[in-house]
């Protein structure tokens, strides 16, 4: 089957249009919404809403979270000062414009979304989360040491984890020797539908095909395809500019940074 | 920000308290504020043996990641159990609950090696 998993929309709407249209176009099987549907733009509302009409699974992200709870603080772990100041701007713009409906369903997101396949007489359990399954906001870089993927996954019972949080998209299988043959988890980072920051513009998702005979023994045992679509960026960037958000974040849309 | 005076300084930012024969290491305050909040510290075995400078464990925080290293050479008698529930101790406690590791030095010259507060203080402010 075909799943498409996407994430980090961010209140882009433009963005998060165009993914559909793709998305669409490729008629997944399935598709799962990773989280992080606000912040950084002008379209929280319409971006849930988006969302919610469709019925598509989704779980929380650091900034949902926030937003739900009407807090003043994203999870965002920014280290800089200028970057902490321009967060203190867009989580309290973004507060002011969420609606108590859409408040509400951003607070009773789940955490996570477990999917146990059951192939070839074995268990092939793909776990879905927003950062990594132990915090919400841990960012896993693709330069994570091996030893600290695999202890993570192998704590969550992940043979594939999806995530997304950094905006940076990455597929690293991770082999592990047992007594009788290599065990191949893969640990897939979905990228960003609103504010990629790969040096790409291009919103990002990912398509996903488990195949009948997929196993933790086989190391293709599922593809990973990134797919970049394009948008209207400069609408989105706009949008920010002519809003009290720092125009900074409209830099980092076109220039995907 | 704290350096307490009666502790031994790396410049990897670890901090040893000697008592007799063993010592009891951590990182510093400054180290922890640096990384932010702390998810998980990878500990080794006790009875490992490190030289002074080895890789002895690393600290996952939520954005990064960062080594250990020995600031003396010695053989692992106890590991901070505490730290496996609640890895924030190293955030909330540096220089006490979140300690790391407690070691017999190998060789208590290397001690002379190390900075005292005052100089560690100097090199991170």
């Amino acid at each position: 089957m075909r799943i498409a998993l996407f994430s980090d929309i961010h209140a882009n709407l433009p963005a998060l249009e165009a993914c559909f249209n793709s998305m669409e176009a490729q008629k997944p099987d399935a598709i799962y919404c990773l989280g992080d549907l606000v912040g950084y733009n002008i379209w929280p509302n319409e971006v849930i809403n988006e969302i919610r009409k469709r019925g598509i699974p989704t779980i929380a992200g650091n900034y949902d979270q926030g937003i739900g709870l009407m807090s003043d603080e994203c999870g965002c772990a920014y280290k800089k000062e200028p970057e902490k100041d321009m967060g203190k701007i867009s989580i309290s713009f973004t507060n002011s414009l969420v609606k108590p409906d859409e408040r509400k369903y951003l607070r009773t997101l789940p955490a996570h979304i477990r999917v146990e396949f059951q192939l070839n007489n074995d268990k092939l359990n793909l776990l879905l989360v927003h950062g990594s399954p132990r915090k919400i906001n841990e960012y896993l870089f693709e330069d994570r040491d091996e030893k600290s993927m695999l202890r993570i996954m192998e704590g969550a019972d992940a043979d594939i984890m999806c995530f997304g949080h950094t905006h940076k998209p990455y597929h690293r299988i991770l082999p592990t020797e047992q007594t009788e043959n290599t065990h191949y988890r893969h640990a897939i980072n979905i990228g960003s539908v609103g504010k990629p920051k790969d040096n790409n513009p291009k919103g990002c998702y990912v398509m996903l095909t488990i195949n009948a005979d997929s196993s933790i023994t086989n190391k293709d045992a599922v593809q990973v395809e990134f797919i970049r679509f394009d948008y209207d960026i400069e609408k989105a960037a706009k949008a920010v500019e002519d809003s009290p958000l720092p125009n900074e974040y409209a830099d980092m849309l076109r220039k995907g940074y | 920000m704290q350096f307490p005076s009666d502790y031994k300084y790396s410049k990897e930012h670890t901090w040893i308290k000697i008592e007799g024969q063993t010592g009891t290491i951590g990182i510093t305050e400054f180290a922890q504020s640096e990384l932010g909040e702390i998810v998980y510290v990878d500990l080794p075995s006790v009875g490992k043996q490190f030289k002074k400078d080895e890789i002895f464990g690393s600290v996952e925080a939520i954005k990064t990641t960062s080594d250990l290293f020995m600031p003396v050479s010695g053989e692992v008698i106890e590991t901070n159990a505490a730290l496996k529930d609640d890895a924030t101790l190293v955030n909330s406690a540096s220089f006490t609950d979140g300690w790391m590791i407690k070691i017999i030095l190998s060789d208590s010259k290397e001690i002379d090696t190390l900075l005292n507060a005052g100089s560690y203080e100097k090199i991170v402010s």
